[in-house]
């Protein structure tokens, strides 16, 4: 493989971990515009320790994780007591408050960044991100993603239903903080290096936009997300700014012509097998794929 | 509330306002008192830089409480009328003008401001009719707004460059009071974004205008059938936000004297800053969270060194809102009930 | 003959602000019975409802649900006691599937992470999607599993909400205005479907307008006025009451006349 190629395709790989991360509490109905932070938590506890402790990366991504984890969790009690707008603000803050934090530590290498010392190659990023997308795939088959998915459209209803409306929230943001974090590990041992600028807001705008444009019914929403927003700079043939003119062209139209994003439920369940063949006479009702 | 009874036969006068303004003067005073000269002329610098944040974090509020709406493009819109600005006035469009160019090209540079927030006005509110009723439908206006962002930033690097520019600033006058270095423009702009908050808030409570947006603030559906021409007013909000961005990108042009097309991210955060520290949707809220980040800001530097304004300022922040959502000042918001 | 009530509601009340909602309501559904819950417009039935199912927690009094205080219950446990409802406004999920909405009403039956964490398709081989299917067949609507709950005309949403309903196995239905929209020949076939449902042992608390369907329906009637009961006895009677009579003040709802809150 190229080293253009390799580079796209562990990009893509970080991409698709960091945009599941943001879809699970983006499913369930939480937007998190901080995404960077959790990132950064991961990428940098990674970093620290590999160089200060000198563990090797098997040992540092669980370790990652697992702090990237923590925090989601407890985050997630002062997050969840806001919704809508005010969420978005309060994990839009707790991301620059985490870029904010490193950039000023010196223990973190400040402004500098640090050194990663383990590398791992492009073939490990690719099964990690291959084991994500069918865990989430698995997790939305559940009765787990219904319940996600009905929190989403009604949370009273939800609640009546039977439904922990509150423990999936917690679940799914401390789920979200995971992925994040492995993706952030996974970024720090393939580039070696990281710096707080690199986990800025616009970071956090960018992967909620692969999970939204991409769709938040379905698992399949950010895989498509992210695959159409990485491969999609790459092959167009414009250059430069134009690139990014059109990128904002085409996110415009889509809230306008698709608000719910390219992959909704039902072009799932007209694409899938089970209904290639009308099954029976029951078939008269179309699956309609209204918004 | 206690304080309203408390001066019902003064319900005329402008009680927060007034408020503030003596807070203000209190805190120069103790600050020249206590730390002297140098940290009273940080604190002036501090409310001067407060006024443009301001006038920008008003925009923010307005349309988050009349639309409940997080407009992204509103530090683009900022950037806008100063680059325009720059590029007519460098091209030599208005050697017309003579020696007031540079404010026909600030005017300019401001229109052009207003007609980018209609367009977006055009591709996320109108064709938001249908509702999706659930938990992220407020996403898609923003997402739109986050589109225009992409779009408006790129095309003036395309058009303008991508380099800081230096905009000719015609005069330099400082005043000299109580051994304080106070520019003209500066004092001159923070009047001036005083006096136009002022009127929006005459605006908002006293006019056939301000009532209609105060209802749909409250409710969209309740204002339809009250009456509301819902899809006339809503572009009032948008023709505000381009309006503010644009002043307070031509006072902060004037005062600073140079423009660049990263301008309006780093006043934008400031913004949203202090509108979360005034509480959504409430404009005095806007105006004393502005000038207390601005204040933050000055000082923090000051005490701390530069690079920790982001995590004092955010950090802050964070906790207001899950502590706080209503702001510090609990100040009544255009539209409530929107937790 | 005696019979156990399966619902008590004692001195229950509740108020917001100043406005008393619910005022010392006390009540029994006996076991196994067909009751209806009316009242005018604002009369506090759905606020009732809203109290048994957990929405707002009680201001005084009590709740029992088959001997059991539930109350003090958090809403989402009360499901996994017996009771399930519907709603006034159909509130189906808007994206979920047709047979998911339903499985969604399985979610109280399932126990333990096994059943929450793996594919549902998998459990006891597809199980779960199969008694949703037959469900909705027993109650007669046939559309796709997979449509799309929107697309469905407003009388087979409502049905779908009281299927989702029955699928946790409840011992207590209530029903928000079932009946409300319907067309004259799908609230008869309504009304024969909830009957099997109470042949199976389902006792049913219907809040309605459609009197002739509640004279269908209902062998008892509970009447609130102003959030207080103001009659508790035969559904064939309760025309007759002076103060029932005196509440409806001429405004009486009339069979059929749902239609115009249909839109």
């Amino acid at each position: 493989m190229s080293g253009y190629a390799s580079g796209i395709v562990a990009i893509l790989c970080i991409n698709l971990i960091f945009a599941y991360a943001i879809f699970v509490t983006a499913a369930a109905g939480q937007l998190n515009l901080g995404g960077a932070g959790f990132q950064a938590i991961g990428a940098y506890a990674a970093a620290w320790l590999s160089s200060s402790a000198h563990m090797p990366a098997n040992v540092t991504i669980p370790l990652a994780i697992l702090a990237s984890a923590l925090v989601g969790f407890v985050i997630s009690f002062p997050v969840l007591r806001t919704r809508g707008v005010y969420m978005v603000l309060a994990t839009f803050a707790f991301g620059q408050f985490v870029s904010g934090f490193l950039l000023r530590s010196p223990t973190f290498g400040g402004a500098i960044g640090m050194v990663v010392a383990d590398y791992i190659g492009v073939g490990a990023l690719v099964i990690c991100a291959v084991v994500t997308t069918l865990l989430v795939f698995f997790l939305m088959a559940s009765r787990l993603g219904l319940a996600i998915r009905s929190i989403h459209d009604d949370e009273l209803v939800s609640t009546i239903m039977g439904v922990n409306v509150r423990a999936v929230q917690v679940a799914m943001f401390t789920l979200g903080g995971a992925l994040a974090g492995l993706s952030g590990a996974l970024y720090a041992h393939h580039f070696s290096f990281v710096e707080a600028q690199y986990f800025n807001s616009l970071l956090s705008i960018y992967v909620l936009l692969f999970v939204l444009i991409g769709g938040t019914q379905t698992a399949w929403g950010p895989l498509v997300g992210s695959l159409f927003f990485t491969l999609l700079p790459e092959l167009m043939r414009v250059g430069g700014s134009w690139r990014y003119v059109v990128f904002g062209v085409v996110i415009v139209l889509m809230m306008v012509l698709r608000p719910q994003g390219i992959v909704t439920r039902a072009l799932v369940a007209r694409l899938s097998p089970r209904n290639w063949w009308p099954a029976s006479s029951r078939a008269a009702t179309r699956v309609s794929d209204a918004g | 509330m206690s304080e309203a009874s408390a001066t019902a036969s003064f319900r005329s006068l402008p009680v927060r306002p007034i408020l503030l303004a003596i807070a203000v003067l209190v805190a120069i005073a103790v600050a020249i008192f206590a730390g002297g000269k140098v940290i009273a002329q940080q604190m002036v610098s501090g409310l001067m830089l407060g006024s443009i944040y301001m006038t920008v974090a008003v925009a923010f509020t307005l349309t988050i409480g009349v639309l409940n709406f997080l407009n992204f493009t509103i530090p683009t819109l900022f950037m806008l009328t100063g680059m325009v600005a720059w590029g007519v006035l460098s091209r030599g469009y208005l050697s017309v003008a003579g020696g007031w160019g540079w404010l026909l090209a600030l005017l300019i540079g401001i229109a052009v401001a207003v007609v980018a927030s209609l367009i977006v006005e055009r591709f996320t509110f109108r064709y938001l009719k249908t509702r999706h009723g659930d938990a992220t439908e407020h996403a898609i206006p923003l997402v739109s707004s986050l589109g225009f962002l992409l779009i408006f930033e790129h095309l003036v690097l395309i058009a303008l460059g991508s380099e800081a520019q230096r905009f000719p600033v015609p005069f330099k006058a400082d005043l000299y009071a109580f051994g304080l270095v106070i520019g003209l423009p500066q004092l001159a702009s923070l009047l001036l974004a005083l006096g136009i908050v002022a009127t929006l808030t005459y605006v908002l409570k006293r006019t056939r205008m301000g009532r209609a947006l105060r209802t749909i603030a409250e409710s969209p559906d309740t204002a339809s059938l009250l009456g509301v021409d819902v899809a006339r007013i809503v572009p009032v909000v948008f023709i505000l936000t381009g309006l503010l961005s644009g002043v307070a990108a031509a006072l902060f042009t004037v005062n600073y004297g140079d423009v660049s097309p990263f301008m309006g991210e780093h006043i934008g955060t400031k913004a949203i800053a202090a509108m979360v520290l005034g509480g959504l949707g409430s404009v005095w809220g806007a105006v004393a969270g502005g000038l207390l980040v601005g204040l933050a800001e000055t000082l923090s530097i000051h005490f701390l060194g530069g690079d920790s304004v982001q995590m004092v300022v955010w950090g802050l922040l964070l906790v207001v809102i899950i502590l706080r959502p209503q702001g510090l000042f609990g100040a009544s918001a255009i539209g409530k009930a929107k937790l | 003959m005696p019979v156990e009530p399966i619902l008590s509601l004692k001195q229950v009340t509740k108020r917001f602000g100043g406005l008393t909602v619910a005022d010392q309501v006390s009540f029994d559904v006996p076991q196994g019975s067909r009751m209806a819950l009316i009242g005018p417009n604002g009369a506090g039935k759905t606020t009732l409802f809203n109290l048994m199912s957990g929405v707002y927690p009680l201001d005084g009094g009590s709740i029992w649900l088959e001997g059991r205080q539930i109350d003090g219950l958090p809403s989402r446990q009360r499901i996994g006691a017996g009771l399930s409802r519907s709603f006034q406004n159909i509130r189906l999920m808007p994206h979920l599937s047709v047979i998911e909405n339903v499985m969604l009403g399985q979610h109280a039956k399932a126990s333990g992470l096994g059943d929450l964490m793996t594919p549902i398709l998998w459990q006891r081989a597809g199980r779960w999607r199969q008694m949703a299917i037959e469900r909705l067949e027993a109650a007669g609507i046939d559309v796709h599993p997979d449509a799309e709950v929107s697309s469905l005309p407003y009388g087979v949403r409502k049905k779908i909400e009281v299927v989702r309903a029955l699928m946790s196995s409840p011992s207590l239905l209530m029903l928000d205005e079932p009946a409300a929209g319907l067309n004259p020949r799908e609230t008869a076939e309504l009304s024969a479907f909830l009957k099997d449902v109470a042949a199976d042992g389902v006792t049913l608390l219907v809040v309605e307008h459609d009197m002739s369907f509640v004279h269908d329906l209902c062998e008892r009637t509970v009447v609130l006025n102003f959030g207080r009961l103001i009659y508790n006895g035969a559904t064939r009677s309760v025309q007759d009451d002076a103060a029932v009579r005196e509440a409806y003040l001429g405004s009486r709802r009339v069979a059929g006349d749902g239609g115009d809150r249909a839109a």
